[in-house]
Parts: structure tokens; C-alpha cells; sequence
């Protein structure tokens, strides 16, 4: 009975010193007053919400910037720590760009945002408060994170609030609609047959074929003659935003898409404009963007050119005239939460398409994977990618009602197997993706950074396997799904943002072997029956106010840049990346090169499939920002940050030909063929994720123009 | 003669151990766009054993502001940030050497061993509030030595990762 009072006693103590701390905290005012607070709304609104989002949510790169995650990074650290780190490190792409009474107002929003009441004094930049002193990380009642309607954007061609504009450069496009409208008479229909088995001169989808290979059996150019490539049309492209793209081709007409989901095609012999779908909007800030606003590849079924946008719109456009066909919205939810950045992929007349920035918190929306009639855009099925109660795996998120269980993102285009009819497809890590945020304690939080098998007629699940159970550092799990042959067996081969060489087998989904590629610590060791991986005990305990190392870090050890398979040599030719991050919560990062490179960020490193076996690999200071192509004439091509585009040899990964072009190489290099005569395609182009922010603050000897998105195609000489 | 097999293998397998040359690249400590003007610069470190002493020398260059100390840590894990065990003579410099030589305890041996020594060089400008050392500039973790390349050098059939190319015991 007396030690109950006692329990009592300290209980009823710890609530009143609680409501004491509580009062304390919403008596003591900010450094910073109401107007400029109101002021940093706008201007957050115009400058920081396209990636931190309007609600201060954060997604991907960027962190959450209200809330406990925020809190538990900052409340040690001082108003003027904040103030400096948005100063010198924002708008990502741009530091520094904006004037010091926006950058003062936006950390004056954030602290209101945080639970700081405003005072009498203006925010200065030499303003220095202790953070925990006077937030909480509770938004107050009543204040509204985003401005009014309008507000917030910047009339199309007008500079953002505050940003300091270069004349004639970060000009949003200002005319929407089908601007040059075609009238292309040799068109071909692509048939089921056609993406079964791409004609030769074609790139039809994202890798190539459905196997995802990104590899061309194209000759012509070959490890004898590579060295006499030469430019034969170069195209500017829509500036700001990200541009990764994969430009498709057909019967020698390319179709790309450009930021503001500006859709062209382009006459792949001498690059004349043959129409233009300006499809719009454009992107949210003037300016390189974050990696949700894009996408990655296109689709071609019959006459339709089918376009993912990151806003969640999917397009069928005339392939002939650039015309509409037909549109739908992906977004179940709530039109603008979600979208596609991964591009899609055809199967018997189905568009599949797959989410990102989807599973807004606190509600019923989840991320999926879900297909589309590609003749009329009507829904067929979709597979939600987080694994809810009742589903397999529905015990697999502790406690959490289905409503919190969020990410799983499958950013990505997935590939298949027409002999087993099964789309294979990566899924991305859950949200929060720091395991101490996101409250499933030991969980392993199905089907997030998992391999999905699904029935492409129907969506169901066939099976999964989970390569980073309970993934607690934001590395995804979610690229390229490699279908190999060795002999009988079926494999699969994929590797994540850990650096870990998968190969599964794709029939059932049981593991077969892992390769390690890259150092990596947080892993201590991977089970060689089953594969599951054993963390390392200071993940497994992370606290949200203590720093942690991972190598790798979000730059990933393999990131977006996909691989290709040199089938003939049974080679994998991979891209990756060495640096590894210090993470405080999930609300600061900082950046270091990985041990044991000699500060060389960019690998490009081959390995046979049949037995792992490590064949080649060299490394450079500027990491790789595309993906490979590799060819029948044994060469493969590769782009990267400092602006290199080269080609190698597959069987020994010797340069054979380079060339620098106006800014960092990007996107998913092709080849094809016009009239006999084999061509290289390729984007450069900004903003973007990760492997483009991490180099841009590490490789301080590094200048890039902020500009010169384009498309490049190469060619032999005429005469050969 | 099957004991003294047995010793002949122990000693073999031991030997390279603790005969073995260690090497490192310096880098900079963890940055980002705030911090990375006053963490910059770049050296290389290497160390001999004889299983009793340690022996490191090396040299950098391009930091922003002078050295003020070095020192080896011990690390719970590679790539991982620990505890100070060792002095370093440095250069008070922007550019300049580094040594020193030690006689190691077990424990620091083991760590030798299994790539969980670093080298850490502070300066005077480089930010305070990084917990993982103060001043921190530049650093790296010692590893067996082994071939290195140059920049776009392919490497056929094997090149060094350090976790599978260090003892884990």
C-alpha cells in the first residue's frame, strides 16, 4: 500500500514538474518576432516546401523540420546553428542563394513551427538561443504551416521569394499544351511481341528489355573503334528541376521527357523536333530540384507513349502527334501527396507503375504498386507495398495499427519474366525510416526494402524477400531487378544503397548468395542460408539525440544508377559510390569519404554473375551519375558528376574513349540504330537525390554549371 | 613432430599479422556545406609491427588552418568513431608530417589487426561541436597494406574492401 502511494507520489511529482517544464517553455519567447515568422511561411513555402514538404514532413534527402525528429537533433544546439545551417547549405543546389532577411524569416517559421512563441525582437543571425529552451517540437494549435492559397508559389517565370536570380537563368516555362503537335506517317506499333523481344535498333522500355539487362546487341561500335565516336546532334532540354531520364526509342524517333514534364520526340538520325507535349506543371522551384520531381523512364504500348509524372498523373499520348489520349490520377489519397518517379512498365496491355513520396503520415494513405489499362488509362489492380494486418507479414510491425505503417516506396520501374509471368519490382525502406521513430521496435516492417513478386494480371503476391529487415539508415533496397539464366536456374540479381550484391532464386524467392561491394559496417554478418542480415548493435540501439556512423551512407554504396549485364560475357557492370555519413536523428548529416579509398567516391566495378566473382574495378574522385549501357560490340558507357562520359571495355573496365560535356552526366545512357547506323544517346542534367546533393558538398573542387540539361547522341564518323 | 606442426602452422598464420606493413589514406573528417570550408585536406599514413612496437609516419597537406595535434584511435567497429589511445608528433602546419612509435597493449594490437585504428589530425579552425573529436580535420583507418591504383586504373580480378581483407579477429 505505501509503496503504491509512493508510485503515486512520484507520479503525480514527475506530471507537475512536467506542466512546470511545459509552462516555462511556452512563457520564455523566441528570438524572433510574429511578422517574421508569417514571413518565413511564405518563404518556406516558395523555397523549401518542393522537398521538406509544406508540413515541414521532410521526405527522402530531406529531413522532417517540425516534430520530434527535428527536436530530438536540434534542442541541444543554438537558434544561430540553425540559422548558419540553412544559410550556407540551402536551397540544396543553391546555398547561399537567398537574401539573409529570408534565410533569417525561415528560421524564424521553423522555430514557430516547433512550438517557439515569437517576441518582441527580431531574428538576427547572431540571435543565440539554446533551441530546447523554447521548443518543444509541437506546432501550437492554430498556426498554420502553409500560407494561403497562392500564396506560396511563384508566378511562373518570377523568381522565389528572396532568391537572388541570375538574368536568363532558373526561368520557369510560362506556355503548357501540346505545343508542336506531329505527324509522324512510318510509325510502328509496338506489340507485346516487340517488348518481349525489343528489335534490335529499340529501346523500348527502361533497361532494355524485361529482363532489365541494359544491354544493346548492337555491334557497330565496338572496343576497335569506340575511339573515333564523335557528337552528331546535341538537343537543349527544359532547365530546372531533375533530370535522370532514359530516352526511349522506336523505329529511330526518340521520346523524351524533359523537366515540367515537357514530352518530346525527336528524329533520332538528325535531332529535329517531331512534336512537343508540354504537359506541365512546371517544377516547383526554379532552379536543380529534389529527386520527387521526376521520372525515370517512359512507356510505349501500340501508338501510345505512356508518361509517369511525379505529381501522380498518368498520361497516354498519341506516339504519332503528341496528343492526349487519355489521363488518370494514380493518388487515391489526395491529388499533390504521392507520385511516380520510377517510371513503367508494359505487360500484356497493363501500365505498371509504382509511388514515391506516398504514405502521408497520419492517415490511410500507403504507398503501392498499381496497373493501368494502357488503352484507356482505366485502373486494373493495385498491390499496397506495406504489409497490413491480416496480410503475410502482417506481424511484422510490432504494435502499429496499419495507419502507421508508412514508406515502402517503390520508386523504381519493375521488370519480369514473361515464362513464369511473374513483375518483379524493389521496394524502398519504411517511414520514419530511423526504426526509433517509426515505433515497430524489432520489426522487420514488410514488404519495405524487400523484393516483390507479383502476377501482373491480377497483382497478387507471390512472393517477397526482405533484404534489409527493420532498415533503420535510410538505404533503400529498391533498384534494378536483374533476371539472369544459369542454366536451369532462374535468378535475380539486385543490390541496394548497402552495396550488397543479391542473387535470388526467382522462382520461389529463396536466397542463393551475397557479395559485398563496397565497405560497409552496419551489417556484421549475413546469414549464407537464409540471408538474413545481423546488424551492427549500435544501430539495432540508435537514440534519436546520438550520432551514428554508416558506411555506406544515403549516397548509397549503389544508388539509382543502374547496372547493366553484358550477357555474352555473363558480366554485371555495376555503379557505385563511396562516401558514408555521421547521422543525428534524422534531423543533421554530415559527409565523409569511405575508408580505405583515398577519398575516390565513384567505382565502377564488374562481377560474373555465375559465381560472384569479382572480374574488374577501378575508381575515381567523382562518383558515376548514370547508369550503364553495355553492347554486343563489348564496350559499355558510363557518365559522371564531374561532367566525363566514357566508354570502357567490358572484359577489362579500360577506358576506350571520354569526352566532358556541359554539366555532370546524368540520366540512362542507350544505344540504337537510324538507317543501319548505331548511336549513343545520353542526358546530362541536375538536381536529383542523394548521389548528386552528397558530391556536390564533398568534391569542393568540383564547379559544375547550374545549367546545360541536354540530350547527346554519338555516332561513328560517316565513313565507317 | 605433430606439436611442432601445429606450432609451424600457429606461427604461420599468426605471422602475417604481426609482420604485416599498414596503410592509410587522410581525409576529411565528416563535413557538410557549413563546415567544409575549415575541413579540408588531404595526407597519407603508413605503419609497421613487430608485434611489440607500433611505428607510423606520413604526411598531409591543403589543411585551412594549422595542425594543432594528432593522435590513434581505437574504434568499436571500422568506420566507426572511438576513444584517443596514442600521440602523434605533427607539424604545426597547414602541411607537414605526422609520427610516432608505441608499444602496444593487447587490446591495441587486436584493433592493429582488425582495421579499427585510425589516425585523427585537429586543427585550429575545424568546428568544436562535432562530438566525434575535437577539431577534427583529417582522418583514416589503418589497413593492411595493399595495392593501390591510380585514379581510372582498372584492377583485374581482386581489389582491397576492407572488410574482406582484414582479420576479423
Amino acid at each position: 500500500m505505501r509503496k503504491k502511494n509512493l508510485l503515486l507520489l512520484g507520479a503525480g511529482a514527475c506530471a507537475v514538474l512536467a506542466a512546470l517544464g511545459s509552462a516555462a517553455l511556452s512563457q520564455t519567447p523566441g528570438p524572433f518576432t510574429q511578422d517574421q515568422a508569417e514571413a518565413g511561411r511564405q518563404a518556406f513555402a516558395a523555397n523549401c516546401a518542393a522537398c521538406h514538404q509544406a508540413d515541414l514532413s521532410g521526405t527522402n534527402d530531406a529531413p522532417q523540420l517540425a516534430g520530434s525528429a527535428f527536436i530530438g537533433a536540434w534542442k541541444t544546439r543554438t537558434t544561430q546553428a540553425l540559422f548558419n545551417k540553412i544559410a550556407k547549405t540551402m536551397p540544396a543546389g543553391a546555398p547561399g542563394s537567398l537574401d539573409e532577411a529570408t534565410y533569417t524569416s525561415i528560421t524564424a517559421f521553423i522555430l514557430r513551427a516547433n512550438g517557439a512563441t515569437p517576441g518582441s525582437s527580431a531574428f538576427m543571425p547572431t540571435s543565440s538561443v539554446n533551441i530546447g529552451s523554447i521548443a518543444d517540437g509541437k506546432t501550437p494549435s492554430g498556426f498554420s504551416l502553409t500560407p494561403p492559397a497562392g500564396a506560396a508559389r511563384p508566378a511562373a517565370g518570377q523568381a522565389a521569394t528572396g532568391r537572388r536570380i541570375d538574368p536568363g537563368r532558373f526561368v520557369l516555362p510560362t506556355k503548357f499544351g501540346l505545343t508542336l503537335k506531329g505527324d509522324i506517317k512510318n510509325y510502328v506499333p509496338v506489340t507485346d511481341e516487340m517488348l518481349r523481344n525489343p528489335p534490335d535498333g529499340d529501346w523500348l522500355m527502361f533497361r532494355r528489355n524485361y529482363a532489365g539487362w541494359s544491354y544493346s546487341p548492337l555491334t557497330q561500335i565496338n572496343t576497335s573503334n569506340v575511339n573515333q565516336l564523335e557528337l552528331k546532334w546535341m538537343w537543349s532540354m527544359p532547365e530546372n528541376g531533375t533530370m535522370e531520364i532514359t530516352p526511349m526509342v522506336h523505329n529511330g524517333i526518340i521520346y523524351v521527357w524533359g523537366t515540367g514534364n515537357t514530352i518530346q520526340a525527336l528524329d533520332g538520325k538528325t535531332g529535329n523536333l517531331l512534336w512537343e507535349n508540354r504537359i506541365g506543371p512546371a517544377p516547383r522551384n526554379p532552379g536543380p530540384g529534389p529527386s520527387t520531381e521526376e521520372t525515370r523512364a517512359l512507356g510505349l504500348w501500340g501508338n501510345i507513349l505512356i508518361v509517369n509524372t511525379p505529381y501522380g498523373m498518368l498520361y497516354g499520348l498519341d506516339a504519332r502527334t503528341g496528343e492526349e489520349i487519355w489521363k488518370n490520377n494514380i493518388v487515391d489519397y489526395k491529388p499533390g501527396i504521392g507520385g511516380s518517379t520510377g517510371g513503367v512498365i508494359v505487360i500484356h496491355g497493363k501500365v505498371l507503375v509504382g509511388m514515391t513520396n506516398c504514405g502521408k503520415p497520419k492517415t490511410d494513405d500507403h504507398c503501392y504498386i498499381s496497373a493501368y489499362d494502357a488503352q484507356t488509362g482505366k485502373r486494373d489492380w493495385k498491390f499496397v507495398t506495406v504489409a497490413l494486418k491480416g496480410d503475410p507479414g502482417g506481424d511484422s510491425w510490432g504494435d502499429l495499427p496499419d495507419n502507421e505503417r508508412k514508406g515502402a516506396e517503390t520508386w523504381i520501374a519493375g521488370t519480369y519474366d514473361p515464362d513464369l509471368n511473374t513483375t518483379y519490382w524493389g521496394v524502398a525502406q519504411a517511414k520514419p525510416w530511423r526504426r526509433d521513430l517509426r515505433g515497430s521496435k524489432e520489426g522487420d516492417t514488410n514488404y519495405a526494402n524487400s523484393t516483390l513478386a507479383l502476377d501482373p494480371d491480377t497483382g497478387k503476391m507471390k512472393w517477397f524477400f526482405q533484404h534489409g529487415p527493420g532498415e533503420s539508415l535510410d538505404l533503400d533496397e529498391v533498384y534494378e531487378r536483374v533476371l539472369i539464366n544459369h542454366g536451369d536456374q532462374k535468378t535475380l540479381m539486385t543490390i541496394g544503397k548497402a552495396g550488397i550484391l543479391w542473387k535470388l532464386d526467382r522462382v520461389t524467392g529463396k536466397f542463393i548468395a551475397a557479395k559485398e561491394t563496397v565497405f560497409q559496417n552496419i551489417w556484421k554478418s549475413i546469414d549464407p542460408k537464409t540471408g538474413r542480415p545481423e546488424y551492427r548493435k549500435d544501430i539495432v540501439e540508435q537514440k534519436v539525440d546520438q550520432w551514428l556512423s554508416s558506411c555506406p551512407g544515403p549516397e548509397g554504396g549503389h544508388d539509382w544508377q543502374a547496372t547493366s549485364y553484358h550477357q555474352p560475357t555473363d558480366t554485371l557492370i555495376i555503379p557505385l559510390s563511396q562516401s558514408c555519413v555521421f547521422m543525428l536523428g534524422n534531423g543533421a548529416q554530415t559527409y565523409w569519404e569511405m575508408p580505405g579509398t583515398d577519398g575516390n567516391m565513384g567505382r565502377l566495378s564488374a562481377y560474373r554473375t555465375a559465381d560472384m566473382k569479382p572480374l574488374w574495378s577501378f575508381q575515381q574522385r567523382a562518383p558515376f551519375l548514370t547508369g550503364v549501357v553495355s553492347t554486343a560490340g563489348n564496350v559499355a558507357f558510363i557518365g559522371d558528376f564531374d561532367r566525363v562520359f566514357r566508354a570502357v571495355d567490358v572484359t577489362n573496365g579500360r577506358t576506350l574513349w571520354k569526352t566532358r560535356l556541359g554539366t555532370t552526366v546524368q540520366g540512362y545512357p542507350v544505344s540504337f540504330s537510324v538507317d543501319g547506323k548505331q548511336y549513343i544517346a545520353v542526358t546530362t542534367g541536375l538536381g536529383g537525390g542523394s548521389p548528386e546533393l552528397k558530391p556536390g558538398t564533398m568534391l569542393s573542387e568540383v564547379h559544375r554549371p547550374p545549367n546545360g540539361y541536354a540530350l547527346f547522341v554519338f555516332g561513328l564518323p560517316d565513313d565507317k | 613432430m605433430r606439436k611442432f606442426l601445429l606450432t609451424l602452422t600457429l606461427v604461420l598464420m599468426a605471422g602475417p599479422a604481426f609482420a604485416a606493413d599498414y596503410q592509410t589514406g587522410l581525409g576529411p573528417m565528416p563535413l557538410d556545406d557549413e563546415t567544409k570550408a575549415s575541413i579540408a585536406g588531404r595526407g597519407q599514413a603508413t605503419a609497421t609491427s613487430d608485434g611489440k612496437t607500433l611505428s607510423v609516419k606520413g604526411d598531409f597537406h591543403g589543411l585551412p588552418s594549422n595542425a594543432t595535434e594528432a593522435h590513434i584511435f581505437l574504434s568499436p567497429a571500422m568506420g566507426v568513431p572511438g576513444k584517443k589511445v596514442l600521440d602523434l608528433d605533427v607539424t604545426k602546419a597547414t602541411s607537414g608530417t605526422i609520427s610516432g612509435a608505441f608499444k602496444l597493449n593487447s587490446a591495441q594490437a587486436a584493433a592493429l589487426r582488425t582495421g579499427r585504428l585510425y589516425i585523427q589530425i585537429n586543427s585550429e579552425n575545424a568546428p568544436e561541436e562535432a562530438p566525434w573529436g575535437p577539431k577534427g580535420t583529417l582522418w583514416g583507418w589503418l589497413f593492411p597494406a595493399h595495392e593501390t591504383v591510380g585514379q581510372d586504373v582498372p584492377q583485374q580480378g581482386h581489389w582491397f574492401i576492407p572488410q574482406l581483407d582484414t582479420p576479423s579477429r
